[in-house]
C-alpha cells in the first residue's frame, strides 16, 4: 500500500527484467495498464490526486495484519497478476461500502467488516470493485454522462416538454450506471467460483443488508428503507433485484470441488478489530442495526465484549426500560470478565440512573480501581462519592 | 465542524431567503454582558475580537468566531430540553441525532455531544480526552476536552467545553479550533467567556 507512487511511476516506464550480464529475456509479468487517451488520463489524474491525499490520511487503518489479510483475499480472488497494480486502503468509516477509482485504488470502509460474515462475502465485494476498475466503468460512464448531459442541456432550453425529455436522457445515464453495477456483480461471481469460494455468499450479503435496514426501522418504529435507492435516478440497482440476480447466477456458476466460505479465517483475522468498530457503530444512534450486527457477530455465543457493547447500546439510547436491560447485559459481561473496567463503568452509570445509587457508586469505585488513569477519572470519582 | 455549519447555512439560505440580506456578523462589545441565543445565558467577552453570526444554527444555539468559524468557533447551547437534539436535525430519517434528557449525568452529556458530532460530521475519528467536574453558570457541571478530524479534510481540531444541567435544561459552551496554532491562540479567551457565563431571567417583551 505504501508503494503507490512507485507502482504508478513504474507503470509509466518500460520495465526490463534483464539481470546484469544476461541477454534481455521476455518480461515475466504483464506491463501495468496505462491510461490510453485524454479522457482516461484526466480521470486518472483526478484519482491520483485523491489517492495522494488518502495516503497520508488519519482515517486509513494501517494495521499490517488486517491490510495483509484483505489484500490476500483480493489477490486470491482476482488472481496474483491482476492484483499486483491494485492499491487497497482500509478506511475508518462506520458504514457498509467499498469504492474503486479509475487508477486502481480500492477503498474498503471499516463498517463493512461488521457486516460481511465470512471471507467469501468479503471476496465478493472486493471482486465487484475490481471489475469496475478492470472494465474501465468510470471512463464509459463519464463518456455517457458527457454525451447525455450535452443533449439534456440543449433540450432543456425548450421549456417543460424539453425538460421532461432531458430528464429521460439523464435517467438513461443512471440506468447505464445500474447496468455497470450488475456487470460488476456478475463478474465477481465468476471470480469467486474460480477462487473456490461459495458463490451464493455474494447474494447472501445483500440479504443481510436488507435485514439490517428492517432492524433499524423496527427499533425506530419507522418504515424500512431497504428498498429506497433513489428510483430512476439511482446509480445502483435495488438491493432486492441484485440479490435475486446473484442467487440465480450463483446456481449456475459454482466453484470446482467443495466451495468454501472461509468463516474461521475471517473471524480469526478480524476479531481484534471488532471492538473498535463496534464502538464506532454504537455511537451512530441506531439501536436496531447495532443489535442486529451484535447478534450476527455473536452467532449464539455472547462474549463479554459483545455483551458490554449491548449494554452500551441500550444505555446510550436511554429510553424507558433501557437502563434495566443495559444493567442486565453488563452483569452478564461482568460474570465473564470481572476485571474489565469499562463494564463496571457502564453498570455503575446505569445503576445511578436506576436509583440504585449505592451499588452504582460501588461499581464506579471499582472502575477507578481497575483503571485509575481513565480520561474521565476525575468526573467519575465525583459521581462515585469521592 | 464546517460540514455542520454549511448544512445550517444552506438550509437557512433556503428557508430564510427574504431575511438573508440582514444575515451577517456583528462585533461583540468588549467587557459588556451579552445575552446569547436570545436567552438568559449571558456572557462577557474579555477582548473585542469576537463576532456573532446572526444566522443561528438552531433556536437554542448561537455561534461566535474571531477569525472565521473554520479557525475558531465558540458555540453556545442554551436551554435544550428533554427530547431535543443539541444540533438541528439535517437527515432525521436516515441519521437521527440522539436526544438530550434532563436526567442525564455529566458523562451522559459528554456521550451525547460525542455521538451528535460523529453523526453530524460523519466521522469516526472523534475522541474525548478528559472529563472533570467544573462550575458552570454557577452550578456544578462538567468540563471536557476532545479531538476530531473530518473525512476528506484531515485537519485535527481540538475542543474544550463546559456544560451543566439546570432546571432540567442543558446549557453548554464549546470552543473548537484547529490544533495547530488556533486552539492555543483562542482558548484563554474562550475560558474567560465560559467563566463569565451566568443565567439571568429573560426580560418580558
Amino acid at each position: 500500500m505504501l508503494a503507490v507512487s512507485s507502482l504508478l511511476a513504474g507503470s509509466m516506464v518500460p520495465q526490463s527484467s534483464a539481470a546484469p550480464g544476461q541477454e534481455a529475456s521476455p518480461p515475466v509479468t504483464q506491463a501495468a495498464y496505462v491510461p490510453k487517451d485524454k479522457d482516461e488520463r484526466g480521470l486518472w489524474m483526478m484519482a491520483d490526486e485523491e489517492e495522494r491525499q488518502l495516503r497520508t490520511s488519519n482515517f486509513v487503518i494501517r494495521d499490517p495484519a488486517i491490510n495483509a489479510y484483505v489484500r490476500d483475499v483480493l489477490c486470491r480472488t482476482i488472481g496474483q497478476a491482476e492484483c499486483a497494480p491494485i492499491r487497497l486502503y482500509v478506511v475508518r468509516t462506520p458504514y457498509f461500502n467499498a469504492t474503486s477509482a479509475p487508477n486502481g485504488m480500492i477503498q474498503v470502509w471499516s463498517g463493512l467488516f461488521l457486516r460481511v460474515r465470512n471471507e467469501a462475502q468479503l471476496a465478493a465485494v472486493l471482486a465487484h470493485e475490481y471489475v469496475h476498475y478492470r472494465d474501465r466503468h468510470f471512463l464509459l460512464l463519464w463518456r455517457e454522462l458527457r454525451a447525455r448531459a450535452g443533449s439534456a442541456t440543449f433540450l432543456s432550453m425548450f421549456g417543460l416538454i424539453g425538460s421532461l425529455v432531458a430528464m429521460g436522457q439523464l435517467s438513461t445515464v443512471f440506468s447505464f450506471s445500474r447496468d455497470q453495477e450488475s456487470a460488476a456483480d456478475s463478474g465477481a461471481v465468476y471470480m469467486l467460483a474460480n477462487a473456490g469460494y461459495d458463490t451464493r455468499e455474494s447474494a447472501l450479503v445483500w440479504g443481510q443488508i436488507r435485514d439490517e435496514a428492517d432492524a433499524t426501522a423496527a427499533a425506530r418504529q419507522a418504515k424500512s428503507r431497504k428498498d429506497k435507492n433513489g428510483g430512476i435516478f439511482a446509480t445502483h440497482p435495488p438491493t432486492a433485484d441484485r440479490m435475486t440476480a446473484l442467487f440465480a447466477l450463483s446456481e449456475k456458476v459454482k466453484a470446482n470441488g467443495e466451495p468454501v466460505n472461509g468463516v474461521d479465517r475471517y473471524h480469526a483475522m478480524l476479531a481484534t478489530l471488532w471492538p473498535s468498530l463496534i464502538d464506532d457503530q454504537i455511537k451512530l444512534n441506531d439501536l436496531g442495526a447495532t443489535e442486529f450486527l451484535l447478534a450476527s457477530l455473536a452467532g449464539g455465543t455472547w462474549t463479554a465484549d459483545l455483551l458490554y457493547a449491548r449494554g452500551e447500546t441500550y444505555r446510550a439510547r436511554g429510553a424507558a426500560g433501557d437502563f434495566e436491560k443495559a444493567a442486565g447485559f453488563y452483569r452478564e459481561a461482568m460474570a465473564q470478565a470481572p476485571a474489565n473496567p469499562e463494564v463496571r463503568r457502564g453498570l455503575g452509570l446505569s445503576l445511578l440512573r436506576l436509583d440504585s445509587a449505592d451499588e452504582g457508586r460501588e461499581q464506579l469505585k471499582e472502575y477507578l480501581r481497575l483503571k485509575p488513569d481513565a480520561v474521565d477519572a476525575p468526573m467519575i470519582r465525583m459521581l462515585a462519592g469521592g | 465542524m464546517i460540514r455542520r455549519i454549511l448544512s445550517f447555512a444552506a438550509a437557512a439560505a433556503l428557508l430564510l431567503a427574504p431575511q438573508s440580506a440582514t444575515a451577517g456578523w456583528k462585533a461583540i462589545a468588549q467587557g459588556k454582558p451579552i445575552a446569547v441565543a436570545k436567552t438568559g445565558l449571558t456572557v462577557t467577552a474579555p477582548s473585542g475580537v469576537w463576532n456573532r453570526w446572526s444566522l443561528r444554527p438552531s433556536k437554542k444555539s448561537e455561534l461566535w468566531t474571531k477569525d472565521g468559524l473554520a479557525l475558531n468557533e465558540l458555540a453556545f447551547y442554551s436551554g435544550v430540553t428533554s427530547g431535543e437534539p443539541i444540533f438541528r436535525e439535517v437527515d432525521k430519517k436516515n441519521s437521527p441525532l440522539p436526544k438530550f434528557n434532563s436526567k442525564m449525568l455529566a458523562p451522559d452529556v459528554v456521550a451525547l455531544f460525542e455521538a451528535s458530532n460523529r453523526i453530524a460530521l460523519k466521522t469516526s475519528l472523534f475522541s474525548v480526552d478528559s472529563v472533570e467536574p467544573a462550575q458552570f453558570v454557577g452550578q456544578p457541571g462538567v468540563r471536557f476536552t476532545f479531538t476530531y478530524s473530518v473525512q476528506n479534510n484531515d485537519l485535527v481540531r481540538k475542543g474544550e467545553a463546559r456544560a451543566a444541567v439546570l432546571r432540567g435544561q442543558l446549557y453548554m459552551i464549546t470552543f473548537i479550533a484547529p490544533s495547530i496554532y488556533y486552539f492555543d491562540n483562542g482558548i484563554a479567551d474562550a475560558r474567560a467567556i465560559m467563566d463569565s457565563a451566568v443565567l439571568l431571567p429573560v426580560a418580558a417583551k
